[in-house]
C-alpha cells in the first residue's frame, strides 16, 4: 500500500540530484555567455578609444598622409588600444607586453592597403649581427610585436600580353603597373569614373550631364583668422595678405604657421582641382582603353604564383564571389550614364574591387594569425573567427579597425573574439557622405552660416553655395613659438543643421545612393546647381588628397 | 475507510512528484535556454546597430523573429538618446567632443518604429550619429509554463513579472547613413 509512495521517493532521489545538475550546468553556461557578451562590448569599446586615436591624431596632424607619419599614427592608435584595454578589462596595471599576448593580430585597413599589427620574430642578416653592440636593445630571433609592411589591395590580372598588378582602394581610385596588351611597360594611376566627357579643343569637362568649372577660392580659419587656401595633395597651404613682407604662403606644421619663401608662393586664382580631377579621369579612361585593361575580366585575375584565384566565400561557405565562374568585364563603361554605372554600389568594378579588397585581407590575415601560434604562450590554439557579411561590409567600405582578443578565461571556456569598428571622419578617404553642402560661404565670422547633407529638402542654391569635407568642421589646435598654450579652433565656424543632422526630419531618404539622388532632381535649375555644387566638391576633395603615385614636388609645382 | 483516503492522498503526493517536479525543472530550464538566445540576440542587435550606425527595418525584423524563435512573446523597449548640443534648435558641431554641455533628447519604441516604417508599406534606416546612444530591453509579456506552473503551486507571480529579460545599449560608434 505504501509503493506509490516509495516510488515517488525513489524517484524524487534520482531525479532531484540529475535536475540541481542540470541547472547548476546552465546556470554556469548563463554565466559565461554574460560574460562573454560583456567582454564583447568591452573589446568593442576599446577598438573605438583606438580608432578615435588614430582619427584624433591623423586630422591634427598635417603630414599624416606620409608614411613614417602615418606609422607614428597607428602605433600610438595601437598604444591606447592596449591602454584602454587594461582599463576596460580591469587589468590596470599590466603593461602592454603582458596584454599583447592575448591579442594575436589589430588590423588597420586604410585608403589602399592594411597594416596588420601582430607578434613577429626580428630576423637580422649576419652582418648586423656581426655589428650589433653588446648592450643592444634587441637581438636576432627575438619575438617582438609591432606594424608589419603595408599590404595593398592588389591583384594580378594576365590575359594575352597583359600582364599587370591593379591596386584597388576604398574609392574608385586605381594604380596599374605591369605590360600592356602590346607588351610595354605601364606604371599608370587614376580614378575610374562613368559618364564623363572631355572636348579637348575647347577644354569643357562635363559630368553627368553638368558642366565642371573652376571655383571661387576656398577660405577657412586658422586661429581667429580667416585666409584663402588651396590643398594640393594632402597638405593645406594659406594665403596671408597681410604679412610684412608682402603676400605668403604658410602652411602648419605639427600646428605652427610655416611660412613659405617668396618664390614659392602658390598663384592666387581660382580653384580647378574639381575641373581637374573629372579631366584626368576622363583622360584616364581613354588612356586605360588604349592600354587594353578595359578587355580585363574577372577570371584573368591571379595570385602573385599565377594561379586562378579560389571564390570568396562567407561564414557559412556559400560563394559569395567567384572569380573564375562571374566571367565578366572588370572595367565595364558600357552602361554611360545607366543603372550600372561603375560607381553604383553593385557595379561589375565595384563588386570585383570589393572581392579584390576581401581576398587580400583575408589571405593575408589568416597567415598572420595561424603564425601567431608559434609565439602564443602555447596552452590555447589560436583560430581566425570567420568574420560575417556585416562587418565585411563595414570592413569594405570604410577606414576600420579590426581587433582579435584571445585566451582570457571566462568561466567554462576561453575567450575568442573580435571586433570590428569602423570611422568615416578621417583624411584617409572622401566618401560620398562626407561632403556637405554650406548655404553661404561668404556668411562674415560674426554671424554663422549653416551646412547641410546634400539631401536635404528645398536646399535652395546660390552663388555662395559651396560644398565643404566633412573634416573641416573638425576642432584643430594651433601652436606658437611666442605662445605657450596651445589654442584650440574651428577652421570652419558653420553650424549643423538641425533638421538634417539631429532631427533628421528634414531630408529627402529612399535612394539608393547620392547620385540617384542627384539625378532625380535634376529637372530643375537649382537641382542642377546643386549637383554642381556637390561633384566639384567631391572631385575637389578627392583630387587633393595625398597619393602615393604622385610625384609630390612635380605636383605641387604646378601651382605655383 | 482511513486507508482508501491514505491511498488516494498517496496518489496525488506520487503524482506530484513524478510528474509535476520533473516538469517545473524542465520548464525552468527552457526559460534559462531562451534566456541565453534572447540575451544573445539582444547583445548582438544593440552592437550592430552601435557600431554601423543604422536601425533598420530588416535588422529589427530579424531580431523580433529570433527571440520569437523561443516560443515566447516578448516586449521589446528601444530608445535612442539623440545627442542634441543646442536647446536653440541648431547644433554647432554634430561632435561629442565638443568642449561644453552635451544635451540628449530621447526617441522611445514607438517613435523609432514610426520613423523606420511609417506605414504607408515602405520602410526607412533611422540613420544615427557618433555620439548618440541605443539601448533595448526586452522581456516576457506571455506566462511561460514554469510560471504557470509556479503560479499554481505558490503564488509569486504577480501582473508584470518576467522570467527571461535582457537588456543592453551603449555608445553609437559610427555616422550612419540613410541610404
Amino acid at each position: 500500500m505504501m509503493k506509490y509512495q516509495y516510488l515517488a521517493v525513489v524517484f524524487v532521489i534520482i531525479m532531484l540530484p540529475i535536475s540541481l545538475v542540470f541547472s547548476a550546468y546552465l546556470g554556469a553556461q548563463l554565466q559565461t555567455l554574460d560574460l562573454q557578451l560583456s567582454y564583447d562590448t568591452k573589446l568593442d569599446n576599446t577598438t573605438y578609444d583606438a580608432i578615435k586615436a588614430f582619427q584624433l591624431n591623423t586630422v591634427n596632424s598635417g603630414t599624416s598622409d606620409f608614411l613614417n607619419s602615418k606609422i607614428r599614427d597607428i602605433e600610438a592608435a595601437a598604444n591606447s588600444f592596449f591602454t584602454s584595454l587594461a582599463t576596460n578589462f580591469n587589468m590596470s596595471g599590466y603593461n602592454s607586453e603582458i596584454l599583447q599576448e592575448y591579442v594575436p593580430a589589430l588590423v588597420f585597413t586604410l585608403y589602399d592597403g592594411f597594416y596588420i599589427y601582430s607578434p613577429f620574430e626580428n630576423t637580422l642578416d649576419a652582418d648586423t649581427i656581426s655589428r650589433l653592440p653588446a648592450n643592444a636593445t634587441y637581438t636576432n630571433g627575438e619575438e617582438v610585436t609591432g606594424l608589419k609592411p603595408y599590404i595593398y589591395y592588389s591583384c594580378r590580372y594576365v590575359r594575352g600580353q597583359i600582364d599587370v598588378t591593379i591596386t584597388y582602394s576604398l574609392d574608385n581610385y586605381i594604380t596599374i603597373q605591369g605590360t600592356d596588351q602590346n607588351g610595354k611597360a605601364i606604371n599608370d594611376a587614376g580614378y575610374l569614373i562613368d559618364d564623363v566627357t572631355y572636348n579637348a579643343s575647347s577644354g569643357q569637362v562635363t559630368y553627368r550631364g553638368i558642366e565642371i568649372t573652376s571655383e571661387t577660392p576656398l577660405e577657412e580659419f586658422v586661429g581667429d583668422k580667416k585666409y584663402q587656401y588651396i590643398k594640393i595633395n594632402g597638405q593645406k597651404y594659406y594665403l596671408d595678405e597681410s604679412n610684412s613682407a608682402g603676400p605668403r604662403w604658410f602652411y602648419l606644421d605639427n600646428g605652427k604657421m610655416t611660412y613659405l619663401n617668396e618664390n614659392q608662393n602658390f598663384r592666387d586664382e581660382n580653384n580647378d582641382m574639381a575641373y581637374r580631377y573629372y579631366k584626368e579621369a576622363a583622360e584616364f579612361k581613354n588612356r586605360l582603353s588604349n592600354y587594353g585593361i578595359l578587355n580585363l575580366r574577372s577570371s584573368d585575375a591571379r595570385s602573385p604564383q599565377g594561379t586562378a584565384l579560389t571564390p570568396v566565400t562567407d561564414i557559412n561557405g556559400d560563394v559569395i564571389y567567384d572569380f573564375t565562374g562571374g566571367d565578366y568585364k572588370i572595367f565595364d563603361f558600357s552602361d554611360n550614364g545607366g543603372t550600372s554605372n561603375i560607381e553604383e554600389k553593385d557595379s561589375n568594378f565595384n563588386d570585383h574591387r570589393l572581392a579584390v579588397i576581401r581576398y587580400v585581407i583575408e589571405t593575408n590575415l589568416s597567415v598572420a594569425l595561424a603564425n601567431y601560434n608559434n609565439y602564443g604562450t602555447g596552452n590555447f590554439e589560436f583560430r581566425m573567427p570567420k568574420l560575417g557579411e556585416e562587418e565585411w561590409n563595414r570592413i569594405l567600405n570604410n577606414v576600420c579597425l579590426i581587433s582579435f582578443l584571445q585566451g582570457l578565461s571566462i568561466g567554462g571556456k576561453i575567450y575568442n573574439g573580435y571586433s570590428v569598428i569602423n570611422n568615416n571622419k578621417n583624411e584617409e578617404v572622401v566618401t560620398e557622405e562626407s561632403i556637405y553642402i554650406v548655404d553661404d560661404v561668404t556668411v562674415p565670422a560674426t554671424t554663422n552660416s549653416t551646412y547641410h547633407r546634400v539631401n536635404h529638402k528645398d536646399l535652395t542654391v546660390t552663388a555662395n553655395t559651396k560644398g565643404i569635407f566633412n573634416i573641416d568642421l573638425e576642432r584643430k589646435s594651433l601652436g606658437s613659438d611666442q605662445r605657450e598654450t596651445t589654442l584650440y579652433y574651428f577652421p570652419r565656424r558653420d553650424l549643423g543643421c538641425y533638421t538634417c543632422f539631429v532631427a533628421q526630419t528634414n531630408i529627402n531618404g529612399g535612394y539608393d545612393n547620392v547620385y540617384d539622388y542627384l539625378d532625380s532632381i535634376s529637372s530643375s535649375a537649382n537641382g542642377r546647381a546643386l549637383a554642381k555644387v556637390y561633384y566639384t566638391a567631391l572631385g575637389r576633395e578627392r583630387y587633393s588628397m595625398y597619393k602615393v603615385f604622385r610625384n609630390g614636388e612635380e605636383h605641387t609645382n604646378q601651382f605655383r | 475507510m482511513g486507508d482508501s483516503l491514505i491511498t488516494i492522498i498517496a496518489i496525488i503526493l506520487a503524482a506530484i512528484l513524478m510528474f509535476v517536479f520533473p516538469l517545473m525543472s524542465m520548464s525552468d530550464r527552457s526559460d534559462d535556454i531562451s534566456q541565453l538566445t534572447v540575451k544573445t540576440a539582444t547583445t548582438e542587435f544593440v552592437d550592430n546597430v552601435r557600431t554601423t550606425g543604422r536601425l533598420s527595418m530588416d535588422n529589427y525584423a530579424a531580431f523580433e523573429q529570433e527571440i520569437s524563435a523561443t516560443g515566447n512573446s516578448y516586449d521589446i523597449e528601444m530608445e535612442v538618446k539623440v545627442l542634441d548640443e543646442n536647446p536653440g534648435k541648431k547644433t554647432t558641431q554634430a561632435s561629442s567632443t565638443k568642449i561644453g554641455e552635451n544635451v540628449y533628447y530621447s526617441m522611445y519604441t514607438s517613435q523609432i518604429l514610426d520613423t523606420i516604417a511609417p506605414g504607408d508599406g515602405t520602410t526607412k534606416v533611422l540613420a544615427l550619429k557618433e555620439g548618440d546612444m541605443f539601448s533595448t530591453s526586452v522581456r516576457n509579456t506571455n506566462t511561460t509554463l514554469s510560471q504557470q506552473l509556479k503560479n499554481f503551486f505558490y503564488t509569486v507571480a504577480g501582473n508584470d513579472t518576467y522570467t527571461i529579460a535582457a537588456e543592453h545599449g551603449g555608445y553609437v560608434t559610427a555616422n550612419g547613413s540613410a541610404n
